[in-house]
């Protein structure tokens, strides 16, 4: 062009050249402070994974320490109710007896007639024929509910016991069982359970913790079964030469992969506020982590979800800190 | 529409009509005010306006515009990132690296920008169908763009567009043949 000599077109050549300079000044800082603020992030994010987990165990812990303290007391006043109901119906037995043999002498003329009439008003006042009847029935029933009250304790404290970090040698079946027991009233509505737990070798761990995460899993396929037809759990064990593997699978609503891939970030949920607070399986995988195992999970929308939790055999306690977990989703 | 496209939409037209011939395409379009930071966002209508009166001061279809000026924004964009250019080997591998490195490296530099979508059929080794997919619609401008990037790979092409949102469709398809077809 001509008139490239116009010397503000040649100004703005140069003033153009140094915008061109001062951007791409400012464009790496912007990198710079992406890659700073991305790092800063996941940290933050790793963080608050970290703090969040570490509540909700400290949470557990005291909730465990709670109840195991509650079942203890009740444990003391449950004894002796239960001792004193066992006698009960030996006394009743006495009682009753004396009733029928005033009822004999009622009928007895050789019983002094004012007698008689006083006696037959007072069991007639007192309704004593009707007491005599119904006592049968409110001690059985009494009994039975107190040896209920006794299995729940029992469960409560098997469940909660508090040595947080003692590993001991424990079978898991046992721990299944015990968690299905706790579990028999939620499990009660129609769910079809089956159990395919064959005998396994023991492993050193922290049962209480693995109670936790079996209790978990279940609740979530108990959640996930509600409402749908012909709803089944079902729990296998089984063990190889190097891990013990638990398989806990609902034929329930099932998950996305989107939603799979972070259900085991803490607060992660798809439950209405109120009814999940999404630690569930996030405290699951941090216990299995420490176990050194792994848990994953295979799941399709509206036809079921499967997890699988194994851990090694030879569950070594300084193995822990070393010990990955691999949360696997596909 | 990130400040950068002004910017290069402004170089053109200075090297097509002048310095003046920019004023006027400006002072045509009233909401514009001319003073455009690359990395700041301004309203697409605005672009758009701009693109409307350099159509008409160049006595060329809009879409022709756009197409121009997408060949010419490579060219620029290409010369400002010479780094997106030089690592791909060859045009098919460029065009692959838009969506996986390109406009990722954008979000970077650029606070939220307005970025199009693209998918790719790599099913054929003399063809590559990208499918692009955005709420501006400016496939017309990803084909220029295609085209620079042609030429600066010194790739002869062909760009088919059967399949395009100005005709209802929810993306646009862009074949394109490598080679002399
Ligand atoms: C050196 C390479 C490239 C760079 C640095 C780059 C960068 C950018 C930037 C900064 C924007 C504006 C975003 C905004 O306004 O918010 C943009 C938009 C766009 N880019 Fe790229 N780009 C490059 C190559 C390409 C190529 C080769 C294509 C060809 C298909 C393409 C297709 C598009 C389209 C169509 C838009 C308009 C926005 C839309 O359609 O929604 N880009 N790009
Ligand atoms: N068996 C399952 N079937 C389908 N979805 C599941 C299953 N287990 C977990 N999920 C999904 O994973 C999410 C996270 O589960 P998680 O147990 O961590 O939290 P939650 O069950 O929502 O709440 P809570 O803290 O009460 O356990 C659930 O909200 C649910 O969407
Ligand atoms: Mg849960």
């Amino acid at each position: 062009m001509s008139d490239t000599e116009n010397p503000f077109e040649i100004a703005y050549a140069r003033e153009r050249q140094a915008r061109l300079k001062a951007e791409q000044l400012l464009e790496d800082k912007s990198r710079e402070l992406y890659l700073k603020n991305q790092k800063l992030e996941e940290s933050y994010n790793r963080l608050q994974q970290q703090q969040a987990v570490a509540m909700q165990n400290e949470k557990l812990a005291t909730l465990g320490t709670l109840s195991a303290g509650v079942a203890h007391e009740i444990n003391n006043p449950l004894a002796f109710v239960l001792s004193n109901l066992e006698s009960l119906p030996i006394y009743k037995q006495a009682l009753l007896r004396l009733l029928e043999l005033n009822q004999k002498y009622l009928k007895d003329p050789g019983v002094p007639e004012n007698y008689r009439n006083e006696i037959a008003d007072l069991i007639e006042k007192e309704d004593l024929d009707f007491i005599g009847e119904d006592m049968h029935g409110l001690i059985d029933d009494t009994i039975e509910g107190i040896q209920r009250v006794k299995e729940i304790v029992l469960n409560l404290r098997s469940f909660a016991r508090t040595q947080n970090c003692d590993r001991v040698e424990a079978d898991l079946c046992a721990g299944i069982n015990s968690t299905l027991k706790l579990l028999t009233s939620e499990l009660k509505t129609g769910v079809t359970l089956k159990l395919d737990l064959q005998p396994l070798p023991g492993i050193v761990c922290n049962p209480n913790q693995l109670n936790q995460v079996f209790l978990n899993l279940i609740m979530n396929a108990k959640q996930a079964v509600e409402g749908r037809e012909n709803p089944t759990i079902t729990i296998k064990a089984c063990c190889d030469d190097d891990a013990v593997r638990i398989q806990i699978a609902d034929n329930g609503c099932g998950m996305p992969p989107e939603v799979q891939k972070e259900i085991f970030v803490p607060f992660y949920t798809t439950k209405p506020i109120g009814q999940g607070t999404g630690m569930g399986l996030a405290i699951a995988y941090g216990i299995i982590k420490d176990h050194g195992g792994k848990i994953s999970v295979k799941s399709a929308v509206d036809q079921g979800t499967v997890f699988v939790i194994s851990l090694p055999l030879w569950g070594r306690a300084e193995g822990a800190e070393t010990g990955v977990a691999e949360a696997v989703s596909d | 529409m990130k400040g950068i496209i002004f910017n290069v939409l402004e170089d053109l037209v200075i090297k097509q009509c002048g310095i003046q011939g920019w004023n006027e395409v400006l002072s045509e379009n009233p909401e514009a005010t001319g003073i455009y930071t690359a990395s700041e966002s301004y309203p697409d209508e605005e672009l758009f306006g701009l693109v409307g009166s350099v159509a008409r001061k160049l006595e060329m279809p809009v879409a022709g515009v756009v197409e121009t000026f997408g060949i010419f924004l490579f060219h620029q964009l290409a010369e400002r990132y010479p780094m997106f250019v030089e690592q791909p080997e060859n045009l098919r591998e460029f065009l692959l690296s838009i969506e996986s490195v390109i406009h990722i490296e954008v979000r970077k530099l650029y606070d939220s920008p307005n970025l199009p979508n693209f998918t790719y059929d790599e099913s054929s080794q003399d063809q590559l169908v990208m499918h692009y997919q955005s709420p501006r619609k400016l496939c017309i401008l990803a084909e220029g763009l295609v085209r620079g990037a042609a030429e600066y790979y010194n790739t002869p092409i062909t760009i088919e567009h059967p399949v395009c949102m100005h005709q209802g469709a929810n993306h646009c398809d862009l074949i394109i043949r490598f080679g002399n077809v």
